[in-house]
């Protein structure tokens, strides 16, 4: 789009011209992430039906190994996070960044580098992910090559918000700019530190932190994730689209500022009440549960500051169908920052921990909040960027009515299942056994509930398809050409003149409060910036630094070596299949947990994880105590087909495990990438082929021996028994020989 | 001597209090600043920019 002054204006131009800029916004760009927020919806959202159906029967896993739960749930969540709700922000933030601070965007040439290269990530990630490249960390999967674009297009995109930012023509900075000044700055810091990794080949990485502290980064990441990707940015649009919407200020601006700052010190420290109970030191997890606690306080604050900006036009609420998708989200932001605090009490996470009351939480936020705030954020857009009425106002309402019914059928049926789940696992009988000891029962007793969500996700999906049959046929009537209006605006004076003074005060502390000095700084965007990214940093490494220097906090096991060659093979298979999406490598120290799994997981055994694969669910049984506990023919059986030994299990085949040969040759270079991140590899250093062939043979002879198949002594089968067969072998080994060690 | 050796005997533990107690401190001062009377006309103000209408100057290109 162009901004060619019409003949009309150059006609006759006003008295004032001479002292004011003329300009007009980039709408072309806000068009194009708005298309892109519909496509990426609805394939995010396919993808979640279709995993949602993997669980209610494994059959829609069609035995395909690029089709498998594991694989396509990190494409799930990465498509509805980073694409979806990705491209949802910037469309809302292009287009209200422009005019809020009455200037075009720095640089159209920016402006369209970030929105084609998010969207070559977006592609990227959506062919990598099905084809197992990851590197196993939750909303953290994509491998190094894709995480240095990330890192790219997110640097031109800031320089181009931030160039906006000083081109400006209005002295204030709006309270939906700070939030996505936050958003910007914090994500990039995030994206780029707990991605540190060495590579392993093209598409293969070893995360630079082992064990605890790869944890620990991880969930300073992920928790942050959903704060400064799912929540900072989502508020900056409420505070621009919600006043839009209801015709009216926001309720407290300064209640906004409230919000904003302690929501900026608050969430960064958050992350580590995502691994309670686990091998994280207990100081870092209480000091994480304190600060989520204290969280609820300015999540509510902007809860309430969102709602009542609706005081006096309650009654267009009624009639309007985006004030109504505008209303539940907010309500839905104040339900999940309700239950957030609430679940990182670590009593309270002791139950909901691994089960799918997590989901259940995490689809308040992502179909309530974020969905809604985006579906109204749209349907508010619509007329304004084609130029013409929205076709439909009762598809609008259909779509508020049968998306808000899908959330309450999804999330009740999960929340049920999650507590179902919660409770069965730390059920003992009158004797004091586990009244469930076989996991799997666990299981099976959620799958009505899992077919309940199909229903509920696919009503929400029903409503995306109206939303994006409404956008479309808007679109089909825009005009032949887009109306591009001249604004006209005063520049910035390089010195700022307040046109209302106070008078002079009298005295040091007079002067002091008159907060000449704080309105200087409060103007320069730069400066608030570094404040924030001051408070981000500080925050995160009072907590970061003492997980890692302090040596108390990982006592050392001597009995805890690396993996073999071949089990670090078989590893990598674990971490490419995804296993780590439905098992578990962290027994927690409750009696349930170490009846059912055996020995808690202490700090000392993930010493040389990269990265750790604790996980974050189990939608099957724990995996740190697996080795020894079944034969190695019953693991190649239940990889072939796991209803073959466990009939009711919900597991995908990996029948393609036993026809694929290992690259043995390849293991040579993942043994080196440890190396180069601290693991004392040793004899393998030389000769990690052989030695896995060794290995390889002697299992595939014992395979052989206890009646199973010949010839499997190269397929990848062996591999990845011989990983399951280690787990938490080392710490048997010494609880025989010297029990006593915490 | 490693640096984790170092930092191991600089106790550091005790710095995530501190670091609560000055990130308290400066959240007290923004809440106090805040609420002061001297600010409301200009937070006034700034919760008008969203509703502030841009001065179009161009008519509505209609002609298509």
């Amino acid at each position: 789009m162009t901004s060619v002054p019409s003949a009309a204006f150059v006609a006759a131009p006003r008295a004032s011209a001479a002292t004011l800029d003329r300009f007009s916004y980039d709408d072309d760009i806000v068009r194009k992430f708005l298309f892109a927020t519909l496509i990426w919806g609805v394939v995010g959202m396919l993808a979640g039906l279709l995993i949602a159906l993997q669980l209610a029967n494994p059959i829609f896993n069609f035995n395909t190994e690029w089709l498998s739960f594991g694989r396509l749930r990190p494409l799930h969540t990465n498509a509805v996070i980073f694409a979806f709700a990705g491209n949802a922000f910037f469309t809302g933030c292009y287009y209200s960044t422009q005019r809020l601070l009455k200037a075009r965007m720095f640089s159209d040439g920016m402006s369209r580098f970030h929105f084609w290269g998010w969207q070559a990530i977006i592609v990227s990630a959506a062919v990598t992910l099905p084809l197992g490249f990851t590197q196993a960390k939750e909303y953290a999967e994509l491998e190094w090559p894709i995480d240095i674009a990330i890192a790219l297009v997110w640097v031109v995109f800031a320089v181009n918000f931030f160039g906006t930012l000083i081109k400006r023509r209005e002295r204030h900075i709006y309270v939906a700019l700070w939030f996505y000044i936050a958003s910007i700055v914090t994500v990039a810091i995030l994206h780029i530190f707990n991605n540190l990794s060495v590579p392993a080949g093209l598409f293969k990485s070893y995360s630079i932190y082992a064990g605890v502290q790869d944890a620990f980064m991880q969930w300073w990441y992920g928790h942050n994730a959903v704060a400064f990707f799912l929540t900072t940015p989502f508020l900056g649009l409420m505070y621009y689209f919600m006043p839009k919407a209801a015709e009216g200020p926001v309720f407290s601006y300064k209640l906004s500022i409230l919000h904003f700052w302690s929501l900026v010190f608050m969430y960064i420290w958050a992350g580590p009440h995502h691994l309670h109970y686990t091998a994280l030191p207990e100081w870092a997890s209480t000091v994480g549960m304190l600060f989520s606690v204290m969280l609820w306080a300015p999540s509510w604050g902007g809860m309430i500051n969102g709602l009542l900006t609706l005081r006096g036009a309650w009654h267009k609420v009624a009639s309007d169908p985006i004030l109504k998708f505008f209303v539940v989200g907010i309500t839905a932001y104040g339900m999940s920052t309700f239950e957030g605090p609430m679940l990182s009490i670590k009593s309270v996470n002791a139950l909901a921990h691994y089960t799918d009351w997590i989901i259940a939480h995490v689809h308040t936020g992502a179909l309530g909040w974020n969905g809604f705030m985006t579906f109204g954020m749209v349907y508010w857009l619509l007329p304004r960027l084609f130029q013409t009425e929205i076709y439909s106002k009762k598809a609008m309402e259909l779509h508020f009515w049968i998306g808000s019914v899908g959330i309450v059928l999804y999330v009740v049926a999960i929340y049920s299942a999650g507590v179902t789940q919660g409770l069965m696992w730390r059920a003992f009988d009158e004797t004091g056994r586990l009244a469930y000891p076989d996991f799997v029962e666990t299981v099976i007793k959620l799958l009505p509930m899992y077919w309940m969500r199909v229903v509920g996700g696919s009503f929400y999906i029903v409503g995306m398809f109206i939303f994006g049959w409404n956008i479309m046929m808007t679109w089909m009537r825009r005009p032949a050409r887009y109306d591009v209006p001249v604004i006209e605006a005063a520049p910035l004076s390089p010195k700022y003149v307040d046109d209302n003074p106070a008078l002079p005060a009298r005295g040091l502390w007079a002067r002091f409060n008159q907060l000449q000095w704080h309105r200087a700084w409060e103007r320069a965007p730069m400066l608030f910036t570094a404040l924030t990214i001051v408070a981000v940093v500080v925050a995160s490494l009072f907590e970061i630094l003492p997980t890692f220097l302090i040596k108390s906090n990982v006592p050392t096991i001597a009995s805890v070596k690396p993996y073999t060659p071949l089990e670090l093979a078989g590893r990598d298979m674990y971490i490419a299949e995804g296993c780590f999406n439905c098992h578990s490598q962290m027994v927690r120290p409750f009696r349930y947990e170490t009846e059912r799994f055996g020995e808690y997981s202490k700090p000392g055994e993930s010493v040389y994880e990269h990265p750790f694969l604790w996980g974050s669910r189990r939608i099957g049984p724990d995996l740190a105590r697996e080795g020894g506990k079944y034969p190695d023919l019953w693991h190649v059986r239940h990889f072939e087909n796991p209803r073959a030994v466990t009939a009711k299990s919900i597991m995908a085949a990996y029948s393609h495990f036993l026809t694929r040969t290992i690259d043995f040759e390849q293991i040579q270079s993942r043994v080196d990438a440890m190396a180069m991140v601290g693991v004392p590899y040793g004899d393998a250093l030389n000769r990690a082929p052989a030695m896995a062939r060794a290995q390889a043979k002697t299992l595939a002879a014992a395979i052989v021996e206890q009646g199973g198949p010949q010839g499997l002594e190269d397929k990848q089968i062996v591999a990845i028994v011989a990983y399951i067969q280690r787990l938490g072998r080392d710490i048997k080994v010494q609880s025989t020989a010297s029990r006593g060690a915490p | 001597m490693k640096l984790s050796d170092i930092m191991s005997y600089a106790d550091l533990s005790s710095y995530a209090e501190v670091a609560l107690v000055l990130f308290l401190g400066v959240f007290v001062a923004i809440t106090i600043r805040t609420f002061l009377p001297s600010r409301s006309r200009e937070l006034y103000e700034a919760s008008l920019l969203p509703l502030e209408d841009d001065r179009v100057i161009t008519p509505r290109d209609k002609e298509g």
